[in-house]
């Protein structure tokens, strides 16, 4: 599949975007950075709705390169995009709005209306103006719709942002699901860490206008930039989600272990509810400004972190080096 | 009801107002897109526009017979390439009208346009729509209801046009007799108060009617619109 090259800058004003990083032609890539960022901006310009300097490559396609004067418009990129807050036709009703899509996908990408509606769960909407569609069904739409497009690689602006709780979660699983039917590469911009742990298997990291990391989404959320970009509540690692014990229906790529909510024990736990206790070796143990200690732990699953009071890790004398015992509560893993 | 001189007179009208209609609609819609965004010179467009509701309409007629007359540039042309006389002529009579209905359209096109949620259109590009096809697809359905009830508005308005037509294309009866201009001549005449009346009558109604019918299609266009 195709492989997004960007490589790009842009000024709004006093805002200016530099972006370069390179996503791989499969799974999700997750766009994270706090608002004002530019993530925005920089989905814009790849999708060619916003003007800017440099390069963009889809695939061995060059499809924007002020070098040499070239702008392929938005209609012709082969890019998808899902907006916030779904942009459906008005005039349109369900069907219809697809419909459009499906005019002018290329003959031989078309794909059904009624299976790509089954797939979303969206077949009892399909005769329904758009209007009176709740939230979480204008979200699928708006994906089925994107997707009945036909392009080849999809980004995604905040897709969830309407959404809370169990649609939230539904709604991710069925990004997972498409990607993974479709084999259609996509880049999800969100700013919900745990959101893109349950997506991600690429991330790019956006501060200021600029790509502080990127890479594979367990390496790059272990940089210390990406570290500092987090609310102190949220700092904690990405752990598979395939090597833990959690609900049944989470297909998802990874869990974001939250330091606060990992109990640590320096004997194996016994007699205990949580199902989920992975032995480890203490890496580094670091002060926080508060004077708590954040236990860096090497497990066979991936880098865990705890937090705990310096009470504790004196009483406990959590050392590098010293065996230790996290305990996760299934329910930290359920955001 | 009717005399055959009023079903004359009424069918006149109909046939310069639904011409100058067909004639200044597809116009007034381009003009008003290109209004509703923003580019340099804009406001000098927007004054041109305006400039028939601006002028007295005698004088419109008149811009319209130097620029159109036999001897004007446009006119010569037109009389020597293609044979086409618009002095004194039912068409004639239409293109005047359609002057003067042209600012009538442009606003209630570019109000419906402006109203429009632009953001539909990038929704659209990512879908491979093109501009052309954005336009048609997506711009002229949602300003539908508004782009009517303007072009209704303006067809009443274009029965009763009076100034740029007469100037243009004279008083004839079964040519360019319209409505008011039937009104004006039985008023020439002594006596002609209790004809004038009928026909004011009739010219109100019309009027009225137009102005009723904009807004039923309105509503119910709006109505389709959002479900």
């Amino acid at each position: 599949m195709s492989a997004l090259d960007v490589d790009i800058r842009l000024d709004r004003g006093a805002f200016r975007l530099e972006a370069k990083f390179r996503i791989p032609g499969d799974g999700i890539a997750v766009l994270f950075g706090p608002s004002g960022s530019g993530k925005s901006s920089l989905l814009s310009a790849i999708a060619g709705l916003m003007p800017c300097e440099g390069h963009v490559r889809l695939g061995r396609e060059l499809i924007g390169d002020s070098a040499v004067d070239l702008h392929v418009p938005s209609h012709a990129r082969g890019i998808g995009m899902v907006f916030q807050d779904a942009r459906l036709f008005p005039h349109l009703t369900t069907r219809q709005n697809i419909a459009y899509a499906f005019k002018r996908a290329p003959a031989q990408k078309r794909r059904d209306i009624g299976e790509v509606a089954r797939f979303f769960d969206i077949t009892a909407l399909l005769d329904r103006p758009v209007g009176n569609l709740s939230g979480g069904e204008k979200s699928r739409v708006a994906l089925a719709r994107a997707l009945v497009a036909a392009p080849d690689f999809l980004l995604l602006d905040e897709p969830f942002a309407a959404l809370d709780g169990i649609r939230r979660r539904a709604f991710i699983q069925v990004l997972l699901d498409t990607q993974r039917s479709f084999g259609l590469p996509m880049l999800v911009v969100t700013h919900s860490i745990d959101d893109a742990a349950a997506l991600a298997s690429h991330l790019v990291v956006l501060q200021a206008g600029r790509v502080v990391t990127t890479g594979a989404f367990d390496q790059a959320t272990r940089e210390p930039v990406f570290t500092a970009l987090l609310d102190p509540r949220d700092s904690g690692a990405a752990v598979s989600g395939l090597l833990l014990h959690s609900r049944p229906d989470a297909g998802q790529k990874y869990l974001w272990l939250r330091a606060d909510h990992i109990v640590l024990a320096t004997e194996a736990p016994k007699a205990i509810s949580a199902r989920n206790i992975l032995e480890g070796e203490v890496a580094t143990v670091q002060m926080e400004e508060d004077g708590s200690r954040l236990v860096e732990l090497k497990t066979a699953v991936g880098v865990i972190l705890s937090r705990v009071t310096g009470e504790a890790a004196e009483e406990l004398g959590l050392v590098a080096g010293r065996r230790a015992w996290a305990v996760v509560k299934v329910h930290a893993l359920q955001h | 009801m009717l005399s055959a001189a009023e079903a004359e007179i009424l069918s006149t009208s109909f046939s310069v107002a639904s011409l100058a209609l067909l004639w200044s609609l597809p116009f007034a819609i381009g003009v008003a897109f290109l209004l509703a965004r923003q580019f340099r010179g804009k406001f000098l467009l927007d004054g041109v526009v305006h400039l028939p509701i601006i002028l007295p309409p005698v004088l419109t007629g008149f811009l319209l017979l130097l620029l159109l007359g036999r001897n004007g540039p446009i006119g010569h042309w037109l009389e020597q390439v293609a044979g086409i006389h618009l002095v004194f002529t039912r068409q004639g009579a239409a293109l005047a009208t359609a002057v003067m209905i042209f600012p009538i359209l442009v606003r209630a096109s570019r109000i419906a346009f402006e109203a429009m949620d632009p953001r539909l259109f990038d929704a659209a590009a990512m879908l491979r729509a093109g501009p052309l096809d954005r336009f048609f697809s997506i711009a002229l359905p949602l300003a539908g209801p508004g782009i009517l009830a303007g072009a209704v508005t303006a067809f009443a308005a274009g029965m009763g046009e009076f100034g740029a037509v007469i100037t243009f294309a004279a008083n004839i009866p079964g040519q360019t007799q319209t409505l008011p201009l039937a009104i004006y001549a039985v008023l020439q005449q002594p006596g002609g108060e209790g004809e004038a009346l009928r026909l004011a009558v009739m010219s109100f109604t019309l009027a009225m009617g137009g102005l009723i019918g904009a807004e039923f299609l309105q509503r119910w266009m709006m109505r389709r619109l959002q479900g």
